[in-house]
């Protein structure tokens, strides 16, 4: 901790919450029990925990947005700066709280850059001269000067979401609340993003954030871990991390770091890689020298590491290839090209991901291998036949497509009926009907909620039924887009297990995909898309490897990869690096 | 895909005062609901393709040429052949058209086209912000403007969440095409609910995050940008009034309505 943020942090209570209580209208089980936190001026607080226990409720309530939006029964005390929060409106609360979502579509109303900056200010009833000199500031604050005059509409992810954090500062808030900021952002925009928050942490804000990635949240003074509405822990990132039973217990994904340390029984937990490098080459006596020689990636180094990657299991190579893309252009109707000259192919048993920042092509080029879109220019092949001769539902029973959000195609009025729709559009018979249902349930283990209204499922629950509806179809190929975007760790990973189930079976997945340890973990092949183009096709050991490649995409590199090439190795996951490392010793 | 219609083109027509380009609206559509001869509407639409060449407003009809086209065609069409009125000048089986529904159906086409190409040209000059600001300068609560901005600003949003659920469904198999005028009705369920339902929660999320940026706090919002009101915007009002007067004067004194023979 720097010398002018650890001044910051001795100040008053900034955030005191006593005894909060929420139930939601028509719930018997409260959302919110009885939780109590004071967070000091200049200190930095990370909500996280599993989906539904309680995060958004939480910090909804510093702004009244809960319970004067979301109807229920509060109790309890809430207190910004001194001022208690009971009655008040939650627009009269905006200058003292300001919130950023995480649909960054929904919180931007303004057709330029300036205007949305100004609009609270301009509810709050400013002079025009102070908003000016105010919006200036704020987006110097977040890295948009000079966008004054742009469309908010035309802007990256990364670039909406600064600007959603400046339309809050310019009202100078005393706590700015980051619901979720960075799940639907590239990596690029959540770099953007994290980078701002550092930012405002040398500035002394006081700030709340809510958000699944525990690796970012070392920038944290404190965590909060909420779990079933309750804070179970209260602990600076540092001790948090290294309670990977804690974490797993409540639906966390400990950092790769704090896994690898407490496999290998590094006591305390490391918490930066050169703390880390350090430990293990002392541990295992790795000579510098050594290893620096096979930083880059060879296929002979990479191919002495042991396979036990969840996907390579079920690595069968690539066989016949069930979708063909020769040559394939695609331009929008105002002539802009959005994919160039594009060879690729799946084979059956494949499991591959496309990655590549927003806007690169990954979800255009998916869209073509169903038939959403038709080619400018070049073909693509389903089992040899030209996919432009085919119609939507004939190329849907070889070939399943799970959108983003599930919400786009789910209406029926049970979890069994949704997935029972397609085969009956296929005019099946009743019993094979029913059969398939049964059996696609089993499959993606919502057999116990078959009888649910989907409405009401989780987004994770929801996300399954998607899949199961796809399924239905009996595809020989399965495309989800961002199949994991919103989930906590523990539906992450069960939907990549589920994912992973069917490949075995033969089920062909290709996923696109911004997480990079989901890469790591499950893909065997990358596809990297730029700027409409394909710069990488390959092996994902090699991907990882490729320092160029990982700048382009923005990826991120698993903790556990980044501190693999430091030993001049490129382990994927953190059993491998225990693996290797045991075998040296 | 941009979400709005403005164009930033800084011609005349976009450097009007917002008061005048909201009057302006109103005072086309005025004149228009006022004429129901062709000739009459007729130099209306000349002056309408002409602050569309001034205000360089082109780009967008060409985006929504098929919509205008299909609509003006169909409008004409169903006028001209159910309008049976005077006597008849051409007859084909059940069908007659008459001098009278000619001109009338021509009209009708007309008239929906000027419609149509005035709000093109409005939301093509006219910023979001600028279209509520005028709204609360001519006397409308800032609640209820606010809300026709949003409008607008909400609609591309579903239009394209409902395409994307139209390809979802089409791809489990689902056929909108299928069976009588009631049964397509009915097969359009899996894509309204979803639609409906997304709408919901959007509405409920820019609601959340409206209010949570101070919307409603003051009674008097103030405005970032500044309008002056210039003389070109003064004649601007003067030449749309005289147009809205001079339409009732044609409609009052009988030269605009449709003569039966």
């Amino acid at each position: 901790m720097t010398a002018s943020r650890s001044l910051h942090l001795g100040g008053p209570p900034e955030i005191e919450v006593k005894e909060v209580s929420f139930t939601y209208r028509g719930s018997t089980e409260p959302a919110l029990h009885g939780i109590s936190f004071v967070q000091r001026r200049g200190e930095i607080v990370g909500v996280v925990g599993p989906s539904g226990a309680g995060k958004s409720t939480l910090v909804k309530c510093l702004n009244r947005l809960v319970p004067s939006f979301d109807n229920g029964t509060f109790a309890g005390v809430v207190k910004i700066a001194g001022q208690t929060l009971a009655e008040q409106r939650v627009c009269d609360v905006a200058p003292l709280v300001g919130m950023v979502f995480q649909d960054f579509e929904s919180q931007l109303f303004s057709t330029n850059v300036a205007h949305e900056v100004a609009f609270a200010m301009e509810q709050c009833g400013y002079s025009r001269e102070e908003m000016v000199q105010r919006v200036g500031a704020a987006l110097r604050a977040v890295g948009l000067e000079g966008f004054e005059s742009r469309d908010p509409a035309t802007l990256s992810g990364g670039e909406k979401q600064r600007l959603a954090v400046a339309a809050v500062m310019a009202l100078r808030p005393r706590v700015i609340v980051l619901d979720e900021p960075t799940t639907d952002l590239d990596p690029q925009g959540r770099a953007e993003v994290f980078a701002l928050i550092e930012q405002m942490r040398l500035q002394g804000a006081t700030l709340v954030l809510v958000e699944h990635d525990l690796e970012a949240l070392r920038v944290c003074d404190r965590l909060l871990v909420v779990r079933d509405g309750r804070i179970v822990a209260d602990l600076p990132p540092s001790e948090l991390m290294a309670r990977v039973e804690l974490l797993e217990s409540c639906r966390l994904r400990p950092p790769d770091l704090s896994l690898l340390c407490e496999r290998l029984g590094i006591t305390p937990h490391t918490q930066t890689l050169e703390e880390a490098e350090r430990a293990i080459r002392a541990r295992f006596r790795i000579c510098a020298t050594a290893c620096e020689s096979r930083l880059d990636y060879d296929a002979s180094a990479s191919s002495c590491l042991p396979v036990t990657r969840v996907g390579q299991e079920a690595n069968k190579g690539r066989q016949e290839a069930l979708i063909e893309v020769r040559k394939l252009t695609y331009a929008y109707p105002e002539g802009r090209l959005a994919l160039e000259d594009i060879d690729f192919a799946v084979g059956s048993g494949e499991f591959v991901a496309i990655v590549g920042r927003n806007g690169s092509g990954k979800s255009t080029l998916a869209k073509h291998l169903v038939g959403i879109l038709r080619p400018t220019r070049g073909q693509v092949l389903l089992g040899g036949r030209d996919l432009s001769r085919l119609t939507v539902a004939e190329i849907s029973r070889h070939v399943g497509f799970v959108f983003q959000n599930p919400d786009h195609q789910i209406f029926a009025a049970t979890v069994e009926e949704e997935v029972a729709f397609g085969p009956r559009n296929f005019g099946l018979k009743p019993d094979e009907v029913a059969e398939r249902t049964q059996r696609v349930l089993a499959a993606v283990g919502l057999e116990k909620l078959r009888f649910q209204d989907p409405f009401l499922l989780s987004k994770g629950e929801r996300q399954r039924v998607a899949v199961a509806a796809a399924l239905a179809l009996n595809p020989r190929v399965l495309i989800l887009d961002e199949p994991t975007t919103g989930l906590d760790f523990f539906e992450q990973r069960r939907m990549m297990e589920l994912l992973t189930e069917l490949n075995r079976g033969g089920v062909a997945i290709v996923i696109i995909t911004h997480t990079p340890w989901l890469v790591a973990c499950y893909a065997r092949r990358v596809v990297m898309m730029e700027r409409g183009r394909k710069v990488f096709d390959g092996p994902v050991r090699q991907f990882f490897a490729s320092s160029e490649l990982l700048e382009n995409s923005a990826f991120r590199l698993p903790e556990v990869t980044a501190l693999s090439r430091r030993l001049g190795l490129v382990a994927l996951t953190v059993d491998e690096l225990v693996s290797v490392l045991e075998a040296r010793s | 895909m941009p979400i709005y219609l403005y164009l930033d083109r800084g011609t005349l027509f976009h450097r009007f005062h917002p008061t005048v380009k909201v009057f302006g609206l109103f005072a086309v559509f005025w004149t228009v609901f006022w004429l129901d001869h062709p000739v009459a509407l007729a130099p209306v639409g000349a002056l309408l393709l002409g602050v569309a060449h001034a205000s360089r407003s082109w780009a967008n009809f060409r985006r929504l040429s098929w919509l205008l086209l299909l609509i003006v065609f169909f409008t004409s069409l169903v006028w001209i052949l159910f309008f049976r009125v005077g006597a008849p000048l051409a007859k084909v089986g059940p069908l007659w058209v008459s001098r009278a529904s000619l001109e009338f159906g021509l009209g009708r086409g007309l008239k929906l086209a000027e419609l149509i190409a005035t709000t093109i040209i409005f939301l093509s000059t006219t910023k979001v912000e600028e279209f509520s600001y005028g709204l609360r300068a001519l006397g409308v609560p800032y609640r209820v403007g606010f809300a026709i901005t949003l409008a607008f600003r909400l609609a591309p949003l579903f239009i394209d969440s409902a395409l994307e659920v139209v390809a979802a469904q089409s791809l489990r198999g689902h056929e909108f095409r299928r069976g009588g005028p009631l049964s397509r009705l009915r097969r359009y369920a899996p894509v309204m609910i979803p639609v409906f339902m997304g709408a919901l929660r959007k509405a409920n999320n820019m609601a959340m995050a409206l209010e949570a940026r101070g919307f409603g706090h003051s009674p008097r919002p103030t405005s970032f940008a500044e309008y002056r009101f210039t003389r070109s915007d003064l004649f601007a009002l003067i030449a749309l009034s005289v147009l809205a007067s001079a339409s009732f004067l044609a409609y009052y004194l009988g030269w605009a309505g449709i003569k039966i023979r």
